[in-house]
């Protein structure tokens, strides 16, 4: 049976392709829920640690909503309220402008437009230098709490360095100016579209007009 | 199997045949995520796992292997256990799998696994298999731990930070400062330090091998007096 024995690699091929797809589709159906609540706690995570403590009772994540800013990429704007009123707004916004790609910002900005905190959630600059943005290295992003878009003026949102009112990190002027750049557009984009950042979440909206 | 053989499988991964240090196969990985003995070692026990399945898995088929389909069978293979181990990973370590990101992935693309696989594991026994799959995964997990370590201790002044992620919450206070300062050398950090720690291991890995061989020498000249010879 020459013609049989041709063909029987291309079946044990087929079959080994069988049993992977198979198995990898039981356990893609096995770790499916459980990787989306952990990205999710891993959100929650992050954008609870940076509200510093402010009061809020509505599902943070569910108020998850796109929101364009110019000049940076993939943002999601979540709202907090305390009994259906706005408390503050948490930015999650991509800058393309680091030293070596993209860096993740988390900015959280309160009611009246000054911002609470900011916390780096990705990035690839260069160890021991650019990486000392992150919270657990420096307190280089503790200089933006309490700071707003008249405090300092818009002209002086840059680092020291480039003349600006913000300290910059040692040798990582390009990082420094990068995250500085982000927290500016992100207050920007909030002081002019304030009402469309805190009104078109759900309860706002659902409830009517009374 | 004889456990004379074990032994031999097991000295061959952990030393004579060492994927990292003598083979310097999937140097990649080894490379890029040795920044810290924790980042280290749990890339090791990944790659270790997927060794150790698709050893199995190759082994238990050997019979059924013809050379047309062999190395596309050995990937599909690699790849389907390294995927479902990415998975798990992401699912029940998700903090780590972040901090190691596209490597977990890129463990398909590790030579050593698909070396192992058509050198050994497609013509052994399956009990062999087993054993050469843990031993070349031990092996590698090593060096990835002891570059690691050393690249941390250099580089960041620490030991085990981040050993949470792998070990859970009650390891966050394992971290061991080993500077009395606390910038480290920041040479060892950066890609430049995994090329010049891999050097240094193989280096200090070849004079042991060397020094061994010389006393070898010396001694296989005279009698040993533990082992009388036979007439």
């Amino acid at each position: 049976m020459p013609d049989a024995s041709r063909w029987r690699p291309l079946a044990l091929l087929g079959l080994i392709g069988l049993g992977a797809a198979v198995t990898l589709g039981g356990i893609d159906e096995l770790t499916r829920s459980t990787i989306d609540d952990q990205r999710r706690a891993y959100a929650l995570r992050a954008v609870s640690a940076i509200l510093a403590g402010r009061n809020h009772d509505n599902d943070l994540l569910d108020s998850a909503r796109p929101i364009d800013i110019d000049g940076l990429e993939a943002t999601t704007v979540y709202t907090a309220r305390l009994d259906g009123q706005p408390v503050a707004a948490v930015f999650d916004v991509t800058t393309p402008r680091g030293y070596s790609g993209d860096i993740r910002l988390l900015v959280a900005v309160d009611d009246g437009g000054d911002v609470l905190g900011v916390r780096v959630l990705e990035h690839r600059e260069t160890p021991g230098l650019g990486d000392r943005i992150e919270s657990g290295r420096s307190d280089w992003l503790e200089q933006f709490e309490g700071k707003s878009l008249g405090n300092p003026s818009r002209d002086r949102w840059a680092p020291d360095r480039r003349d600006g009112a913000f300290d910059t990190v040692t040798s990582a002027t390009i990082t420094s100016s990068a995250v500085i750049d982000a927290v500016k557009r992100v207050l920007a984009t909030f002081e002019s579209h304030r009402n469309r950042v805190f009104a078109e979440s759900g309860p706002a909206n659902a409830n009517g007009p009374d | 199997m004889a456990a004379s053989d074990a032994k031999r499988i097991w000295r061959n991964g952990l030393w004579d045949n060492n994927p990292g240090l003598v083979q310097l196969l999937g140097l990649c990985p080894l490379l890029a995520v040795s920044n810290t003995a924790v980042n280290g070692l749990a890339l090791g026990l990944a790659t270790l796992l997927v060794l150790v399945v698709s050893g199995l898995l190759v082994s238990a088929l050997r019979h059924a292997w013809r050379p047309e389909i062999r190395i596309p069978a050995f990937v599909l293979i690699i790849a389907s256990t390294v995927t479902a181990i990415d998975l798990s990973m992401q699912a029940w370590l998700h903090d780590l799998s972040r901090t190691l990101g596209i490597f977990v992935p890129l463990i398909v693309t590790n030579c050593t696994i698909l070396a192992r696989a058509e050198a050994f594991a497609s013509k052994q026994p399956v009990s062999a298999s087993l054993v050469d799959a843990l031993a070349q995964g031990a092996g590698f997990a090593a060096v990835l731990l002891v570059l690691g370590a050393g690249r941390e201790i250099v580089g960041q002044g620490t030991l085990l930070a981040g050993a949470d992620m792998l070990f859970g919450p009650a390891a966050a206070d394992w971290t061991i400062p080993m500077l009395p300062f606390d910038q480290g050398l920041l040479l060892a950090v950066l890609p430049p330090g995994a090329f010049i720690g891999l050097g240094l291991l193989v280096a200090l890995r070849q004079k042991l091998v060397n020094r061994s061989r010389e006393s070898g020498l010396e001694s296989g000249a005279s009698p040993s007096p533990a082992e009388p010879s036979t007439p």
